[in-house]
């Protein structure tokens, strides 16, 4: 062969290789062959229960077993910031994948079952109500409303959004009680104010109740009663307003006994400050008349504004609040002398324990020195049984804002009928990346005699409930092989925390939102292996 | 030096530019405070407060430019540093649509036409000043070239 052959041979060769390139077919990316059914549900709410306990009864998950978890499967979602909750049936886990839509996969195989489209942000536990024979999925998107999809025919029954106010956020889970859908409501306003021509604020928090076969609106409540007014102005031009603020972070947990239904509010976002904010509410559940309010922080303004402190930022509000919200559920549970009691969690690192049916005080207790992205953040979980209440403290200082006093991150078990501690656990953070602290900023879910923790730092956690020792963790700091072909890396565990199911345990691993957490976008899946005799 | 006109010297390129820099989103902003365009919730419903900036942005421009471009080819930090427009191979005063349609617009069209990680684009503009001739690609697209303004050719410009 000539030179001029075998050069003309080599450039073919080129041209083939190129043309196998582009037609190789893209990762496998398997689909199911059925849609799957939802005849029995894992999760009746965010808090797995209406009353927001967070303990799964439907969990085979122990202190023996926790050693033989090993990862099943991965699924790589298209966000990096994942904020779902999961649904789990008895053979589909219906996820969120801001950006694409609403996703069941197979619990097997993780293989896609089917897919409801959806573009914006999905921000919520997904739950699931029948109504006439219809598999109801419902879910938040955070900036758009609530969303009803048929689960059997994967069409969209209704949308639903607050028109009080005009800059809802839907960062809280709804609740389904009854034909009711209650779904929490904050405002966009307490990030807004970053810019300083923003004349901030007038929103206010509330409460607001959908029909669930309609979406029709049936009440709203808001947590600031009166108008906000002209307060100021800054840069000649720009009007300063309040009362505003007292944001609903969270899932109201629901109590059926009384009628009624919890919830905290955030700090206020302007002066003058309300006695709503930074407090709990009970509510009518089926005419949102308010039974009593509680207050626990007063005077607490802030906005993000104020994480520009150096600025001197004419909407951080002087003077400016510590900024800690009940940005966790409240809980509904029962000491083990059999007292109802209301468990919240707040980030100034408290827990405070309150009576159902007058809002008095019965005890609290200050684990940490809390912070804008907590002391208690997410959420707690209680394990009625052995009467203990699991607090994550997350602890984590935030970059430009004060954050006074020694951080005590970790895991706390407290006894729920004194608040005492019955055991803690912490350890050092791995690193001394920045964006790499121990802290427990995600919800903790209980099942058993175990509790699951994600700490920011990327280890999942399963605890022996009765000493807190440390029964298996899982590092997810690391690229994993997903079965949808998508390139796929763990980060932070934040936000809703792991769900509980059978011998299944599953969590989504990466989070880059409040606090700048290593963002990720895996969702895993871990099965208890069985026992070699 | 083209035609007996001296270039524009890039130090003064670059302190007329600093000055324009600072007036026009200077005038801006003071307009969108005046208009309330960003004050409200309501605002922020939709995306059009972000064309409300846009059309201030082009306002206050004109407000502080127009007139002078359209006698002399000079912003108000051109007119500081001695400098001024002009076509780049006749040396006449360049017109005034070219001035405002092609090379004032040609670093926002860049930036609000282009995927925002291609922010390099506005460099490689730059780039050529650092050639003989001293011009811009948005010199290029409109052209023009930048002169010192000297007693001899003040003339010609006003």
């Amino acid at each position: 062969m000539t030179e001029k052959g075998r050069r003309r041979w080599r450039l073919e060769l080129l041209a083939v290789g190129l043309l196998w390139g582009l037609m190789a077919p893209l990762p496998a990316h398997a689909q199911c062959d059925d849609r799957g059914s939802f005849g029995s549900v894992y999760a009746e709410a965010w808090g797995i229960d209406k009353r927001n306990t967070r303990y799964q009864p439907q969990s085979s998950l122990n202190s023996v077993n926790a050693e033989r978890l090993a990862l099943k499967w991965v699924y790589g979602l298209a966000t990096e910031t994942p904020r779902f909750y999961p649904l789990v049936t008895e053979d589909t886990i219906v996820i969120g994948d801001s950006g694409r839509g609403l996703v069941a996969l197979d619990r097997e195989s993780g293989c896609e079952r089917w897919l409801f489209p959806h573009d914006g942000e999905i921000a919520s536990a997904i739950l699931h109500s029948r109504v006439k024979g219809r598999d109801l999925l419902i879910f938040n998107d955070r900036t758009a409303g609530v969303f009803a999809v048929d689960a059997g025919t994967g069409t969209a029954l209704w949308h639903a959004k607050v028109s009080q106010e005009p800059l809802p956020w839907y960062s809280g889970s709804p609740v389904v009680v009854g034909n009711l859908v209650y779904v929490p409501v904050s405002s966009m306003e307490v990030a807004l104010a970053v810019n300083p021509l923003y004349g901030c604020c007038v929103t206010s928090g509330g409460l607001a109740a959908f029909d669930l076969a309609s979406g029709a609106a049936l009440w709203y409540l808001p947590t600031i009663r009166q108008p906000a007014k002209q307060t100021g102005r800054h840069f000649l031009f720009v009007e300063k307003h309040g009362p505003s603020g007292a944001s609903v972070w969270a899932a109201p947990a629901y109590d059926a006994e009384r009628g009624q239904l919890y919830f905290g509010t955030g700090q206020n976002f302007s002066h003058p400050t309300t006695g709503t904010s930074d407090a709990l509410f009970a509510v009518r559940a089926q005419s949102g008349e308010v039974a009593w309010v509680r207050q626990f922080t007063a005077n607490d303004a802030y906005t993000a504004a104020c994480n520009i402190a150096a600025l001197n930022h004419p909407n951080c509000p002087d003077p400016m609040g510590p900024d800690v919200d009940f940005g966790a559920p409240v809980v509904l549970t029962r000491t083990l002398s059999g007292k109802p009691l209301l468990l919240a969690g707040q980030k100034s690192a408290e827990v405070h324990a309150v009576d159902p049916d007058s809002g008095e005080r019965v005890w609290t207790r200050k684990l940490g020195r809390g912070g804008i992205i907590g002391g208690v953040h997410w959420g707690l979980a209680v394990n009625e049984r052995q009467g203990l209440v699991f607090v994550p403290v997350s602890d984590k200082a935030l970059l430009g804002f004060p954050s006074p006093g020694e951080p005590a991150p970790g895991l706390y078990a407290l006894d729920t009928e004194t608040g005492a501690v019955r055991w803690s656990y912490t350890r050092e953070s791995r690193c001394s990346d920045r964006e790499c602290v121990f802290g427990l900023s995600a919800a903790a879910v209980a099942a058993n005699d175990i509790v699951v923790t994600g700490s920011m730092d990327g280890y999942l956690m399963v605890h022996q409930a009765t000493s807190g020792a440390l029964l298996w963790e899982h590092d997810a700091w690391r690229e994993y092989s997903a079965v949808n072909g998508v390139s796929t890396r763990g980060g932070a565990f934040d936000a809703h925390g792991a769900m509980l199911a059978d011998d299944l345990l599953m969590v989504t691993a990466g989070y880059r939102y409040v606090g700048q957490q290593r963002a990720g976008n895996a969702f895993l899946l871990f099965q208890v292996q069985p026992a070699h005799d | 030096m083209i035609d007996g006109q001296v270039l524009a010297g890039r130090w003064r390129r670059l302190g007329a530019t600093a000055v324009d820099a600072v007036l026009v989103p200077g005038l801006t902003v003071f307009l969108v405070m005046a208009f309330e365009v960003m004050e409200d919730p309501e605002d922020f419903t939709s995306a059009w407060w972000m064309w409300w900036v846009l059309v201030l942005a082009v306002a206050s421009y004109l407000i502080l430019n127009g007139h002078g471009l359209a006698r002399r080819g000079q912003t108000l930090g051109k007119r500081l540093f001695g400098i001024a427009v002009v076509r780049a191979h006749t040396l006449e005063p360049a017109p005034f649509w070219k001035l405002v349609c092609v090379r004032a617009l040609f670093f926002p069209l860049l930036f609000a036409v282009i995927y925002p990680p291609l922010i390099v684009l506005p460099l490689l503009d730059l780039l050529p000043i650092l050639g003989k001739s001293r011009r811009c690609l948005h010199d290029r697209a409109a052209g023009t070239s930048v002169v010192r303004v000297t007693a001899m050719n003040r003339k010609d410009h006003e």
